[in-house]
């Protein structure tokens, strides 16, 4: 508001308006010269200076401001005496400099330099330094112009009132009744009909019998066939094609709800229809989606999700290439376990699936981890394959911490709900919620060199009971003394574990020997799903193997003559029961 | 081309000249240019409160019928420059079908309360009939030669009326011929062959039956398992057959083979299609 009353804010405004809208660039050449704003700035600065050297307590704007009211009243009483011609407004431009006086503008003084200074810019006008001099249209000025767009699409409609009164027509002959050749004898009909030909019928017989593309439902998925669906454009190089083709991406418009695997389809039918000859394609399974710069090098990573839609990503560039053998650590895990979920979308058919397997017992054989066998045998390869790399995946996140929720048993009774946390260096037990009875129950931490093994005990359908190892501190036997596990309730000597069918007892004088002195084990007894319960005994014990722990070989190699004593004498008594 | 966001598309038709395609649906009737590139409509019918169920052209084009679910069949003359309204006729209840007769002047009509009407557009009468109660009539026909009506409903039944007329005569004298238990499910449409000699319905039980008139036993059966087939075509010699159904393929059958099995399909459809219109000429020799 004060701004366009302000002299000096609308020169300097004109100034960059002209700047900034000429394309060509030659306003600023002529006006760079004399920057009138500029001077007018450096000429009230001084001024304002001058009166601020008198040592008045007012700040110089405030000041200015009354010196130019007072100036103002001063002119008008001029004015009214002297030539008016001297003040009329279109000409105070093009008065000397000092005859023109008025309030600068307070932002204009915040700056000397012109480009850093927004405030003498208008807002509607911005520079984007990377589209030269172009300047963007502001949102209403577009809705505007989509409403604009749809008014004159509108004024081509005709509009036709439905709920009209009926008029009756004006001509007698618009219901014409037309005289229908009398019913002919049913014989006669029969004759004529067969020699008839329609246009379909000829144009039908022209074209010949065509062999479905095999990609055929996938061309739903063509963009540009639908109007009002959002859609996508893809370059798709395809890696299957030879030298100079494959250079020359396949443009495609899919629709964005398409699956990645439909997409695949989509490429796989217009590059047939494109290249008929050259390409012998197989089934959408073999092949997969790549990341890929715009010069079509394909990048290392991993294919997009078959199943996700192509509307999660925003690759400009791909490139359809036969799936590379390297997916199968995760395939076979899938493909091998009938009953689970399908890792690659469900459209996939047994084919696909046996493909997908055979595939993959190549690239083992190929790696020479597996000799080539009968079917049977190479189904257990494949799983032993795929447990060493579980293994090998399990040993990778070993020393990442994991926490698990169980709920630990306490005195084979008593339930609590605990924080169990897995990491490299050690094993802790937090308690969730307070319950009454435990509100002694500390946070435990135990290190992992006192966690001698990870057993699952009990299975159930759903629930399994997983017991913890642990090396009892003291050698007393009481496990009250130990002062790392201060959940006393569940820490117990091996001796009154031995009850448990599976788990046999340890410990005290005939095995328990290590380092010259009884090792006591006690254990923690953790209930909860089969699942968690295999995880957390793989990560444990991945640690401890890895680790090398002697505790663990110890406590394995007591088990081992305890299971061998108790087979030997399994109708003796029971001498180990300390 | 999109109709609209809000309806499917109840009934296509071309004027007979094939430079317009009329479409209706819920609250909609568009009538669009085919010469054109432009998707736009050209023609917008405001105000519409129910769904429209049928439409067509008079064979020279001169107007357009449309039924709705506000009971009425309405007649527009399509040759004043804004077409505008020149008959109504109300059918008490929501017409689900309506069908011109080969005479360009007679209108069968079909409506939810199962009633099934004969209409004489020129001198206003009209002719009422209740081929079965508790029904909803879900599409009536009428054979090119003008001798059978036909009337599908929405417990599968399939009824036959002969139609008669002498000159001088206002709206033609209906006779019952058969009633036909076509399909377990409710019947979408039914359309006679250009010839006459058969009729099409389809169905909602996935199947299209076709039926010879000579004695009206059924002469095929075409399936679509698991779809609705909501529409059909014949070719003008009656040697093929199109239908519309719900999984989103058009399918091209050729009825002179022994074997009924599709032979083109026509895919790009991403959902169901729920009507066809096409016109097809007799080549002359």
């Amino acid at each position: 508001m004060a701004t366009y009353s302000n002299q000096h804010w609308l020169l300097s405004h004109i100034r960059n308006s002209f700047i900034s809208t000429d394309d060509t660039g030659i306003c600023e050449t002529v006006m760079l010269s004399d920057d009138m704003p500029k001077q007018y700035l450096r000429k009230f600065q001084a001024a304002a200076n001058a009166q601020a050297a008198q040592g008045t307590t007012q700040d110089g704007y405030r000041r200015a401001q009354q010196r130019h009211q007072q100036q103002q009243q001063r002119r008008s009483t001029d004015t009214a005496s002297s030539l008016p011609s001297q003040h009329v407004p279109p000409r105070i431009a093009d008065a000397p400099f000092h005859d023109v006086d008025f309030v600068c503008y307070p932002g204009l003084d915040l700056s000397d330099d012109e480009d850093l200074d927004t405030s003498t810019h208008s807002f509607d006008i911005q520079m984007y330094p990377e589209v030269g001099a172009h300047r963007f249209r502001s949102n209403t000025a577009q809705k505007l112009e989509k409403l604009d767009i749809a008014k004159r699409k509108a004024a081509r409609i005709k509009s036709v009132n439905y709920n009209e009164e009926a008029q009756p027509p004006q001509r007698q002959d618009f219901f014409k009744r037309k005289q229908l050749p009398s019913k002919p004898a049913k014989q006669a009909t029969t004759e004529p009909a067969e020699q008839q030909q329609s246009k379909l019928t000829a144009q039908l017989a022209r074209s010949p019998q065509q062999t479905q593309n095999r990609f055929m439902e996938y061309a739903r998925f063509d963009g540009t066939a639908q109007v009002g669906m959002p859609t996508k454009r893809i370059n798709v190089y395809v890696n299957m094609l030879p030298e100079p083709e494959r250079n020359y991406p396949l443009k495609i418009c899919v629709l964005s709800t398409a699956k990645i695997i439909e997409v695949i389809g989509l490429v796989c039918y217009k590059a047939s229809l494109q290249h008929p000859d050259v390409l012998q394609l197989k089934s959408v399974q073999h092949y997969a989606l790549y990341m890929t710069e715009d010069n079509d090098d394909m990048d290392d990573f991993p294919p997009l999700d078959n199943r996700e839609p192509c509307s999660k990503f925003g690759f400009s560039h791909l490139t359809l290439a036969e799936r590379r053998p390297l997916a199968p650590v995760t395939r076979i895990d899938y493909h091998t376990q009938p009953g689970t979920k399908s890792m690659t979308s469900e459209e996939e058919d047994k084919g696909a699936l046996a493909d997908a397997a055979v595939q993959a017992l190549q690239h083992i054989s190929l790696n020479g981890d597996v000799p080539d066998s009968a079917a049977s045998d190479q189904l257990d390869q494949v799983k032993a394959y795929e447990q060493s790399l579980l293994n090998h995946s399990d040993m990778m996140e070993a020393p990442i911490s994991a926490s698990y929720r169980l709920s630990l048993i306490d005195k084979r009774f008593f339930k609590c709900d605990v924080n169990l946390v897995v990491c490299w260096e050690r094993i802790e037990i937090d308690q969730l919620k307070n319950v009454k009875f435990w509100t002694q129950k500390k946070f435990v931490s135990t290190p992992i060199e006192f966690v001698a093994y990870c057993e699952i005990v009990e299975q159930k359908q759903l629930k399994a009971l997983m017991r913890i190892w642990l090396k009892a501190k003291s050698n007393s036997g009481l496990a009250t003394s130990c002062t790392s596990a201060p959940m006393d309730a569940s820490s117990m000597t091996l001796n009154t574990s031995s009850a448990s069918p599976s788990s046999p007892p340890f410990g005290g004088s005939p095995f328990g020997l290590f380092g010259g002195q009884t090792i006591r084990f006690k254990h923690y007894d953790f209930d909860t799903d089969v699942h968690t319960a295999e995880k957390i005994c793989r990560k444990l014990n991945c640690i401890l193997v890895m680790r090398a722990s002697e505790l663990r070989k110890e406590f394995l190699r007591l088990r081992q003559r305890q299971t061998s004593v108790t087979s030997a004498g399994s109708s003796a008594k029971k001498q180990l029961k300390l | 081309m999109r109709f609209v966001e809000t309806s499917q598309v109840n009934a296509l038709d071309r004027t007979p000249d094939k430079t317009r395609l009329a479409a209706c649906g819920y609250q909609c009737i568009r009538l669009y240019d085919l010469e054109s590139n432009c998707t736009a409509p050209i023609i917008n019918f405001d105000g519409v409160q129910k769904n429209v169920t049928r439409l067509g052209f008079q064979e020279d084009g001169n107007w357009m019928y449309t039924a709705g679910e506000d009971h009425r069949v309405r007649i527009w003359d399509m040759i004043s420059a804004p077409p505008h309204c020149s008959r109504v006729f109300d059918c008490q209840a929501p017409v689900n079908a309506a069908c011109l007769h080969p005479n360009q002047v007679e209108i069968a009509m079909g409506s939810q309360n199962g009633g099934v009407y004969l209409w004489d557009v020129k001198s206003e009468v009209h002719e009422q009939l209740l081929p079965e109660v508790d029904a909803s009539i879900q599409d009536v026909a009428i054979s090119p030669d003008g001798h059978y009506m036909a009337a599908g409903n929405n417990k599968g039944n399939c009824y036959i009326w002969e139609l008669s007329s002498s000159p001088n005569q206002h709206l033609s004298t209906i006779t019952a011929r058969v009633k036909i238990p076509a399909h377990n499910r409710a019947i979408l449409r039914c359309k006679f062959s250009p010839d006459s000699r058969m009729l099409v319905t389809t169905s909602g039980d996935g199947t299209a039956c076709i039926w010879k008139i000579e004695d009206f036993s059924k002469w095929c059966e075409l399936v679509i398992k698991g779809y609705w087939v909501w529409d059909a075509a014949f070719s003008a010699d009656s040697k093929w057959l199109f239908t519309a159904s719900s999984d989103g393929i058009a399918r091209l059958w050729n009825l002179k083979t022994e074997t009924k099995k599709s032979i083109r399909d026509y895919t790009g459809h991403t959902k169901a299609i729920t009507a066809l219109s096409f016109k097809d000429e007799i080549v002359p020799d």
